[in-house]
């Protein structure tokens, strides 16, 4: 029931739900990540279609060291432009920096509709593949995956990753603490455009075509879900929340057209029985011994009178 | 020239009305709960289907009654008002299963978005399963608009008659709304949740009567506009209202979030601004409303009406 490709697809959901996770980590709700996933994808299948110094094929075939490089690409042009758009976007608080992340992920998506390279409706075509089947890409995106969940792990323990909480948790406290949270609320934004942007560029290959479709607001909801069921909490939370729910409508696919219903009502439901998400600290703590108790966990409840 | 201008200003202060509709139904819950219903498009969508079937239209090859409808047509006014008093109940619905629940664990309010979203995508699919994906048109040849002609000539400017009733009845509905929170009972008691909870609920206001109140008038706003934009263009999906929604979440903040007469001048604006976009341009409309609201929430983060609030340490 489960192949290749959706196993694919379920580490893509995994990836986009850590780039959701990593401003909300320091208090910021970003709904942007599916523009910076859109930013990225665009310009790897830009970059592999249009440069033949990349080294696509007449076949269609793609090196693996140009695949690398388009993610970095991404990476970089999507940090860039969320380190333009977050100066301005994150002096806003709220419901007010939510509604201004979902304003420039429509932007984004009427420029890739209407830009006149970027294929209109129908999008980019024929990108070229590096790998000849859906296996090739579980490589790249689980070693990418391992990567980013490195780095929240690292980020628990090192200074910027407790600012961050310290935000969280209070942002005028940190402030008054000397936490420069202009700075570190910056960062984190930039990360998850960073992660937005690689995980693009490695999606647009593995999709074979790309259009404004890929990064609308339906997909700033559905990342969104994919942090809150799975647990806000620790990032272990988002990955679980990002593979469930991208496997969770193709596994409907028995129901039939009544499967989006279903999918609904699991996002309607799950906050309501689970307000905390799937995986809390809690949860994690029980486990414990894996070396995965989370450094926020210990903190929240060290914060508890 | 005169009459194009003319039929542009319409247009634009017709989809303006609209868009004023679904700003303000956002700005009544969000004054009563401070979280925002982001199932409203979703109401937008229930409001055009049922306002079509009410008319006696169809259901098409792909719904799950193909060919079937309500015995009769309503005339065009009658099911307009049916429409949006069945959105309302819908809304009713919304509240109870996806944001009750949570008020009553003085849940994190994040969650909220999460559950209307929820029912929003239920709610979409819903109407696919029921109506099918494909695109209906309103049966203009049933004389629907219960004896007017399909075109007035005003000023030796021809309009159509359907977006001077869309600016009329949008008009209507928030100048009625507005008159019954600013002078009713009802209304005051609304406010007065809106402004504190706690202390309504101390003088003898049922809190919890108003929240739904504000969400069944809430929703009933965008099934009406639903209505609206279905009769006067048509409906090209399910997923119609979502675009309608979003524009609506636009305005809402362009007028400043809570704030009445911000959300009818921001709709009024953005309607207008949009109609002047000229039509080489037409595939960049839907990003100016964004552009804007962008443009704005930089300039001034409270909104053009918005009142500005003090955190208090």
């Amino acid at each position: 029931m489960i192949d290749n490709g959706l196993l694919v697809q379920m580490l893509l959901g995994a990836l986009l739900g850590l780039s959701v996770y990593l401003p909300l980590a320091a208090g910021q709700l970003s709904l942007a990540t599916p523009a910076f996933y859109a930013v990225g994808g665009t310009l790897a299948a830009l970059l592999s279609t249009r440069w033949s110094a990349l080294g696509a094929t007449a076949d269609g075939g793609f090196p693996v060291p140009s695949l690398l490089l388009e993610m970095a690409l991404g990476g970089l042009l999507a940090g860039l432009l969320a380190l333009l758009v977050g100066r301005l976007v994150l002096r806003l608080q709220g419901i007010y920096l939510a509604i201004s992340t979902i304003a420039l992920v429509e932007i984004v998506r009427v420029a890739i509709l209407n830009l006149p390279f970027t294929g209109g409706a129908v999008g980019i075509f024929a990108i070229p593949q590096p790998f000849a089947t859906a296996a090739g890409y579980l490589l790249p995106a689980l070693a990418l995956l391992a990567l980013a969940g490195w780095l929240c792990q690292r980020l628990e323990l090192m200074p910027l990753g407790r600012a961050m909480a310290a935000i969280r948790n209070d942002e005028l406290a940190a402030r008054c603490m000397g936490i420069d949270t202009t700075r570190v609320k910056l960062i984190a934004f930039v990360l998850s455009a960073v992660l937005a942007g690689s995980t693009g560029a490695l999606a647009a290959h593995f999709l074979n075509t790309w259009n404004a479709r890929q990064g609308s607001f339906d997909a700033s909801i559905t990342t969104l879900a994919f942090v809150i069921l799975g647990g806000s909490r620790t990032w272990l939370g988002p990955v679980v929340g990002g593979l469930l729910l991208t496997a969770l409508p193709e596994l409907l696919r028995p129901v039939g057209d009544a499967r989006l219903v279903l999918f609904g009502l699991v996002i309607l439901l799950g906050p309501v029985l689970a307000p905390q998400g799937l995986i809390t600290p809690a949860l994690l703590e029980r486990l414990g011994g894996w070396g995965l108790r989370s450094a926020a966990g210990r903190d929240a409840e060290g914060a508890q009178p | 020239m005169i009459e194009a201008l003319l039929q542009t200003l319409l247009n634009g202060a017709a989809s303006g009305g609209v868009y004023a509709l679904v700003a303000l139904g956002y700005t009544l819950v969000f004054s009563v709960l401070g979280v925002i219903n982001f199932a409203q498009g979703a109401l937008f969508s229930v409001g055009g289907y049922l306002t079509f079937l009410l008319m006696g239209g169809r259901i098409g090859v792909n719904g799950a009654l193909p060919g079937w409808g309500l015995p009769g047509g309503l005339p065009f006014w009658l099911a307009l008002l049916l429409a949006a008093a069945g959105s309302g109940l819908v809304g009713l619905l919304v509240e109870r299963v996806a944001f009750a629940p949570l008020r009553r664990r003085n849940a994190e309010p994040l969650l909220a978005l999460i559950t209307s979203l929820g029912a929003g995508v239920v709610l979409v699919n819903l109407l696919q399963l029921l109506m099918g994906a494909e695109g209906y048109a309103f049966p203009h040849d049933t004389n629907a608009l219960g004896g007017l002609p399909d075109a007035l000539v005003i000023a030796g400017a021809r309009i159509r008659t359907i977006q001077l009733l869309l600016l009329l009845i949008s008009a209507a509905a928030v100048v009625a709304l507005s008159l019954w929170l600013e002078r009713s009972k009802g209304g005051r008691a609304l406010r007065a949740v809106a402004e504190d909870a706690t202390t309504a609920q101390l003088l003898g206001i049922h809190s919890e009567a108003m929240v739904r109140l504000a969400f069944v008038l809430s929703a009933a706003l965008a099934g009406l506009g639903g209505g609206l934009i279905g009769v006067s263009v048509s409906l090209p999906g399910p997923y119609f209202g979502i675009g309608y929604g979003l524009k609506g979440l636009a305005v809402l903040v362009l007028g400043g979030l809570g704030s009445v007469p911000g959300a009818i001048a921001g709709g009024l604006l953005m309607g207008l601004a949009e109609a002047l976009v000229p039509s080489e341009a037409s595939g960049w409309r839907d990003a100016l409303a964004f552009a804007i609201l962008f443009a704005v929430l930089l300039l001034r983060p409270r909104g053009l009406l918005g009142r500005r609030t003090v955190e208090k340490v």
